[in-house]
């Protein structure tokens, strides 16, 4: 098991945000979690991915507990690409992506021609070569995602946790970044807005409602209409997509059935 | 595709970067030799090279041929205030560094947690009162410094909240403990009779003032100086990392709690000991992290040496222009350096506007 999360529970100004969630991601899987705004996914990403230190419960990578790891330690086991805040400070793209190797660099013995080939591969995997020495700021919206995936990416760890990672990005960039994803070799852990697009990326759902998991396993298994009302409270019809053979969902609005 | 040239800041090459230092280290020694020429006695650069050399080494390689009282205006009253300038400006810009890392926002100079204000309450009720007279001309010296400690505890008990101290509320406690220590500074010269010497020293102080410097101050703000430089340049890395956010830098592997703990210790005693001798000289610490950025890029381990350079080199000119304008009267030195870092500050924001703005 690549991922453990035991018995996580974690409070704000002692509102129980996430209450007991437990779950395991493996090795190798592409697990997407899916639940409606305020439901707690990004808080819950956030005690995994130790930004918040849980009231109670562990984390645990490849069976380590995380909170008894360096934050170097943490960031050699698992790169995390958040919903991107402003950065007040410009930088070239080169060296945003760059900032990712801080963990395996050496303040004195830093190989940076080496380093220098792993951020221009990185940005290759994504599409950016030739964006090297542009400025950050100046990026579109896909660009600056895809430019954060490349970070994330240097950093060679084996699990990679997302928070939204397509969202504000038109559909065009947000099947692109999922397929760059995809393609890695990794373990992939990430919170999805579009049903549509966890349903045709990945291998396992977790829903999650109000700080709790409600249910777990396979898009066929999840992407069902009651299960999605009960989450959304939105009725729907399930296909099957003719390309994918995952679960479509169409949404059917409540005026649309009187 | 056509690959599009937008160069963020001039400076890529090394080999341009290194050009850079170099001619502000000339530009700085320069500005030096002048700064310890003019004044209300104009002095020959052979004697001041005579009286340094001789006064440095210890032996007398120039013989000497000036007045006892030239030797003393060189080396007693100008050279330790010339230093004092140099030093005095690089590590506000230096603080200036720290501060805008710390809370992310390009707006933040050393005093952004209320350093200055506490300070000033610190230096002027010891001016007013004289209560730390025991302590002779340090007396005001130490009062600021004691201002300086207990503004900075003051907005980090107030800043943290669970345990975490986040930049705004940082920001926020820094704005409500300034106004409450320059409220207590007002009170007190508003408690003392208007026109008196106390109220006079008061303000001159507070604008800030080079006046004072000697050997003694000097190498006190130098070792505190040279620490925290020392300590920075081996963060460079980090800092870079933080500039990202907190969240991300923890998540690239960087202990923030504890960088962030450094950092605020670093500036809090570098700012201190700048204020307690010079007064609160603004703007050199907002304007010169900017001016370099734009110049030589935000990777620290370039911007920190940089920086230091033209911040230094930027107050010793403005040293000199203080002494210049209204001889044989001194202007404050706070007061020459916003009148003239203001409109250069604007002209860089009007024209990096331009620039992102097409």
């Amino acid at each position: 098991m690549k991922l453990n999360v035991e018995n996580i529970s974690y409070s704000i100004n002692s509102k129980l945000i996430v209450d007991g969630v437990s779950l395991d991601v493996e090795e190798g899987a592409f697990v997407g979690l899916v639940g409606p705004n305020g439901c707690g996914k990004s808080t819950l990403l956030k005690n995994i991915y130790k930004v918040y230190k849980p009231d109670s419960g562990a984390v645990y990578i490849d069976g380590k507990d995380i909170s008894r790891m360096s934050n170097k330690e943490t960031a050699h086991e698992m790169s995390v690409m958040q919903q991107e805040n402003n950065v007040e400070f410009d930088m070239t793209v080169f060296d945003m992506v760059m900032l990712g190797r801080y963990s395996h660099q050496k303040m004195f013995s830093t190989d940076m021609l080496k380093e220098g080939n792993i951020v221009k591969d990185a940005l290759a995997e994504v599409g950016m070569s030739g964006y090297e020495e542009r400025s950050f700021l100046s990026l579109s919206g896909g660009e600056k995602q895809r430019t954060l995936v490349a970070r994330a990416l240097v950093q060679q760890a084996d699990l990679i946790i997302l928070d939204e990672p397509t969202n504000h990005l038109d559909i065009g960039y947000q099947y692109q970044i999922m397929n760059i994803l995809k393609n890695q070799d990794l373990t992939v852990f990430s919170s999805i807005h579009d049903l549509n697009i966890a349903s045709c990326y990945c291998d396992r759902i977790v829903l999650m409602k109000a700080g709790k998991i409600v249910d777990f396993g396979t898009p066929e298994e999840m992407f069902v209409p009651d299960k999605i009302r009960e989450l959304f409270g939105v009725e729907t019809q399930v296909n099957i997509n003719p390309y994918t053979g995952r679960p479509n969902i169409v949404f059917i609005p409540a005026e649309a059935l009187k | 595709m056509e690959k599009q040239k937008l160069s963020l800041f001039p400076l890529h090459k090394e080999s341009h970067y290194i050009t850079f230092c170099i001619i502000m280290a000339v530009v700085l020694f320069v500005a030096m030799i002048f700064a310890i020429r003019l004044g209300s006695v104009q002095i020959e650069p052979d004697i001041i090279k005579g009286v340094l050399i001789n006064n440095l080494t210890g032996k007398e390689y120039y013989p000497v041929t000036w007045e006892e009282s030239m030797e003393s205006i060189i080396w007693n009253i100008r050279a330790p205030r010339v230093f004092t300038a140099f030093i005095v400006g690089a590590g506000l810009t230096l603080c200036g560094i720290l501060m805008q890392v710390l809370t992310k926002n390009s707006l933040a100079d050393p005093y952004v947690l209320g350093i200055s204000h506490g300070a000033s309450a610190g230096a002027v009720s010891v001016i007013m009162y004289g209560y730390l007279s025991f302590l002779g001309g340090y007396g005001v010296m130490t009062g600021a410094f004691l201002g300086a400690v207990i503004s900075i505890v003051l907005s980090m008990k107030i800043a943290s909240v669970r345990k975490k101290i986040t930049a705004t509320q940082l920001v926020l406690a820094g704005i409500a403990v300034s106004a409450m220590f320059s409220a207590i500074t007002n009170l007190m010269i508003y408690h003392t009779k208007t026109g008196s010497d106390k109220v006079k020293t008061a303000s001159y102080w507070m604008m800030g003032s080079l006046t004072g410097s000697s050997w003694e101050k000097l190498k006190y703000v130098t070792i505190a100086f040279l620490v925290c430089f020392g300590f920075i340049m081996l963060l460079t890395r980090q800092l870079d990392v933080l500039m990202l956010g907190d969240d991300v830098a923890s998540t690239v592997g960087v202990n923030t709690d504890k960088l962030k703990l450094m950092i605020i210790l670093l500036a809090t005693m570098l700012t201190g000991v700048i204020v307690s001798v010079s007064g609160p000289i603004g703007f050199v610490g907002l304007t010169f992290p900017h001016i370099t950025r734009s110049i030589v890029g935000t990777k620290h381990m370039r911007l920190v040496p940089a920086s230091v350079l033209v911040g230094g080199a930027f107050l010793v000119v403005a040293d000199i222009l203080s002494r210049v304008i209204v001889a044989p009267e001194e202007l404050p030195i706070g007061v020459v350096s916003a009148f003239f870092g203001a409109p250069f500050f604007l002209y860089l924001i009007r024209k990096g506007n331009k620039k992102a703005g097409g």
